[in-house]
């Protein structure tokens, strides 16, 4: 059974015979018809874009590329990851700024020979609270708004989006690491060690771990690095997590380095105890900062799924693969 | 109304196709061409990419003509197709109408996942989900021992 949806539009039923007699004859007498005096309007909204992605850099290209025993057990033909992204960014004046949030739907369809992804899937930035919308409103509802304290400006409205295809892309970094906690933490800790990272050894070992946990890897493996990150200094046992979805999970935390709009906030990775499979990973403040308590998500990345699967990539229509997007995040 | 004559004429077999599949070849001329009387009176809510908002339409009225006509005088497809076909259809018909209209509307309407999810009425996240588990629950209704012969055409064809 290869591909059940390709055999499943084998199974069509036959699609009937347009009347073209009966077809025009509808149309005549549907546009002879009175209908509301609103003019139409068009609800294409051509707005800027991008993507959150304001996570760490990670040292992924530094891990050493599999042997080829090492590949997981019954190789799938293709690793699919569906996301969905939230992020606040402070922007406006400094007199008075605001907060928006963006969000999209990330989607990865990574084979041996290609990898499809989808960004800024239902992509959007707008403003976080009804508080935000007045003052964002007051502000005479500027379609870009600078970042407090940053160097760029943030479009407001739909983001645009984009498919990147990667050909031959590099074989699966994570596909070979060890299995136990403490090699693995080793390895890792090797890896990151020297990687012009300003961050912590800690975080970044962490972050590494966190990735992998997202990987096409053997479920030994997801849950070996899930292990390793209890064992990293500073880092806090959540226990019984609820996400905001209802579900829950248990989940790690572990202080995060200051960005240039927030300092006191740690980073959470929560996971199903069944499967070892990640559910969320998010940033929340530990201390309230520009009117968000502490508590706040501002940053959060959900795992709608993460499988193998042999179904063919399913790709939006009409957008140009490789074509350029635009990002919501602009040089001022 | 130029606009409207030009998405008419564009979409008006896929319209039909989704009826004729949904409601059967009896209803599926009046249900397209009430699909298109309601979108001519909410053209300014027309989106530049009509299908899935028209697909919308008609979904809303085969449902409402499945309430009043019982459903197998609905679905009469006829059947001169292989013995594969045959078989994935009937697999499809064991599934719930809700994992039915997941499946088809990709794989036989060709619709995307984002527009699929427009007809549904819910997002493209919560969309993919849906497949995903339609999908496998096809899957499992085809591992049946029923079903094992339209397996193994597939397998030489």
């Amino acid at each position: 059974m290869e591909d059940l949806m390709k055999h499943l539009a084998q199974a069509k039923p036959p699609a009937p015979e347009v009347d073209p007699e009966r077809m025009e004859r509808d149309l005549a007498r549907i546009i002879a018809m009175p209908r509301p005096a609103k003019v139409r309007t068009s609800l294409r909204r051509f707005g800027p874009v991008l993507v959150a992605a304001a996570v760490i850099a990670l040292a992924v290209m530094l891990l050493p590329r599999p042997g080829p025993t090492v590949q997981p057990a019954a190789a799938p033909q293709r690793w699919h990851v569906l996301t969905q992204e939230w992020e606040l960014m402070i922007v406006g004046e400094p007199a008075n700024p605001y907060t928006v949030m963006l969000s999209a739907t990330k989607e990865r369809w990574a084979a041996a020979d290609r990898q499809f992804d989808v960004f800024q899937k239902n992509g959007e930035v707008t403003p976080f609270s009804p508080d935000d919308e007045a003052k964002w409103e007051a502000a005479g509802k500027p379609s870009t708004a600078p970042q407090l304290g940053g160097h760029g400006s943030v479009r407001i409205g739909p983001m645009q989006l984009g498919v990147r295809r990667i050909d031959a892309p590099e074989s699966n970094p994570f596909a070979g690491l060890p299995a136990d906690p403490v090699e693995l933490r080793k390895t890792l800790q090797t890896i990151t060690g020297d990687n012009g990272s300003q961050d912590s050894l800690t975080y970044r070992t962490a972050m590494l771990a966190m990735q992998m946990t997202t990987a096409n890897v053997r479920d030994d493996q997801r849950r070996a690095a899930f292990e390793l990150i209890k064992t990293l200094d500073g880092v806090r046992l959540l226990g019984q997590t609820q996400l905001r979805d209802g579900r829950s999970g248990i989940g790690v935390a572990i202080p995060a380095p200051p960005t240039f709009q927030f300092t006191g906030f740690e980073t959470q990775l929560v996971v199903n105890p069944e499967t070892g499979l990640p559910m969320v990973k998010r940033n929340v403040l530990t201390a309230p900062q520009h009117g968000l308590p502490v508590n706040t998500p501002i940053f959060e990345e959900l795992y709608l799924l993460l499988e193998r699967t042999t179904i063919d990539p399913i790709l939006p229509q009409g957008v140009t693969v490789n074509g350029n997007v635009e990002s919501p995040i602009i040089e001022r | 109304m130029e606009d409207f004559s030009a998405v008419y004429r564009e979409c008006y077999p896929r319209v039909l196709a989704y009826a004729a599949s949904n409601a059967g070849p009896r209803l599926a001329e009046d249900i397209t061409s009430e699909t298109f009387t309601i979108a001519w009176r909410k053209l300014d809510q027309m989106p530049p990419n009509a299908l899935p908002w028209l697909l919308g339409i008609a979904r809303n009225l085969v449902r409402a003509a499945r309430r009043q006509t019982w459903h197998d005088e609905l679905t009469d497809v006829a059947s001169d197709d292989d013995y594969a076909v045959i078989e994935l259809r009937a697999a499809l018909a064991t599934l719930s109408e809700a994992d039915q209209e997941v499946l088809t509307l990709i794989a036989w309407h060709g619709l995307v996942a984002t527009e699929a999810a427009l007809v549904l009425g819910c997002t493209t996240a919560t969309f993919f989900v849906r497949l995903h588990r339609a999908r496998r629950r096809l899957r499992a209704a085809l591992s049946t021992s029923n079903f094992d012969r339209a397996r193994e055409s597939w397998k030489t064809s």
